[in-house]
């Protein structure tokens, strides 16, 4: 029993060093967040641990899934377009190794811009520019730079790979 | 590298399922019950550390343990990383579902090579060889999982030369800290826990 808890205290201690010495962070996945304004759409495209996605491909689809147009994100992991179509827009974000995920702008959303950019070319009460500037600021700083490590999933993932071991355990030691 | 949902052909994704339930099967047949505890605390260093990452420079890397998985497991680290993979599609949707059988494919099949290579060692009497082989099993796992991934990516429309390039150039870094960090832990483990790599359980009636 005492080589086999030594054993395991082996095991622990080199999965705490490996923690200790990391910081969390994830590299598996891209994310892309868009908004739009003055009648282009503007996209932010990012890793998770808040880098940049350089050159990731960006494909614009339509509600029936027909392709609009395609680019490219720059340094800064962004890429703008006109807006091509009042639909719903689904953006496509394809960065190196597998990796992929989208965004769907709504045609509400993209009305909403009109809307607002009325507001601010025909010059009515300052108070409606304001909100709508302030609109647009909350939209830009909706974008995460850094996700923090989800532990309730990394717990839930512990708990599940420890309990199955113990109830296979249990059930194969009554077997016997 | 996880392969993301909607990146492979369904022929891939279909062809990567049927792969790699072979191997889990083949895995799961040889694993004995004892050896579960020392499967289970494995498959939990790979799931944690496959979420965390190294600073490294101006850019920043993430652990895979492949090799260890391998160095440690033997024929059952297959099955442990699929399950490890299935958690982090289920919990973080890091990968995803369609794409499981080939991202355990991508990954189990070079973990599998470095219990292979691991295994050479017993052909060599040299001094420190566990820490020299399990160095070269850590980093050629990585290694293949860029050329894995690469063929993958290739089969699904993408050319094979210039992914698998971006690939393992970028995994450079992880192919030097995984050498470093499976040679020091086969070293370590032979010297206070030699069972653990012979493939036995940890608590083996052989004491």
């Amino acid at each position: 029993m005492g080589k086999k808890f030594g054993s395991f205290f082996t095991l622990i201690c080199l999965l705490g060093l490996l923690v200790s010495i990391v910081t969390p962070a994830y590299a598996h996945k891209v994310n892309i967040f868009a908004y739009a304004e003055e009648g282009k759409v503007f996209t932010e495209s990012y890793f998770p641990d808040g880098r940049k996605v350089i050159d990731g491909k960006v494909e614009v689809y339509d509600s029936q899934e027909n392709k609009l147009l395609e680019g490219k994100t720059n340094k800064e992991g962004l890429f703008d377009f006109k807006i091509p179509k009042q639909d719903d827009l689904k953006i496509v974000l394809i960065a190196t190794m597998g990796h992929k995920n989208s965004f769907v702008i709504s045609a509400a959303e993209l009305a909403g811009d009109e809307d607002e950019g009325s507001i601010d070319t025909s010059s009515t009460a300052n108070t409606e520019k304001e909100t709508s500037v302030k609109k647009t600021s909350a939209r830009r700083r909706h974008a995460p730079k850094k996700e923090p490590l989800p532990m309730a999933g990394v717990l839930g993932g512990l708990g599940f790979i420890f309990g199955l071991t113990a109830l296979i355990l249990q059930f194969t030691s009554k077997k016997k | 590298m996880h392969i993301s949902e909607g990146v492979l052909t369904p022929q891939v994704w279909v062809g990567g399922y049927v792969v790699a339930a072979g191997l889990a099967a083949f895995s799961l047949k040889k694993m004995r019950t004892d050896e579960l505890p020392k499967v289970s605390v494995i498959t939990a260093i790979f799931f944690v550390a496959s979420l965390i990452h190294v600073p490294l420079g101006p850019t920043s890397v993430h652990l895979l343990l492949l090799g260890l998985v391998g160095v440690v497991l033997g024929t059952s680290a297959f099955i442990s990383i699929m399950v490890g993979l299935t958690l982090h599609a289920l919990l973080f949707q890091h990968g995803g579902i369609t794409p499981l059988g080939a991202n355990a494919c991508m990954m189990g099949i070079p973990a599998l090579i470095a219990y292979g290579i691991f295994n050479l060692r017993k052909n060599f009497s040299m001094k420190y060889g566990e820490a020299i082989f399990g160095a070269i099993a850590g980093a050629v796992a990585i290694f293949l999982a860029g050329i894995c991934l690469a063929l993958l990516l290739a089969l699904s429309g993408d050319e094979f030369v210039g992914v698998a390039k971006v690939a393992v150039l970028a995994h450079i870094p992880v192919m030097i800290i995984e050498g470093a960090v499976t040679g020091f832990a086969a070293s370590f483990l032979t010297k206070v826990k030699p069972e653990i790599l012979d493939g036995r359980a940890l608590d083996a009636s052989g004491y």
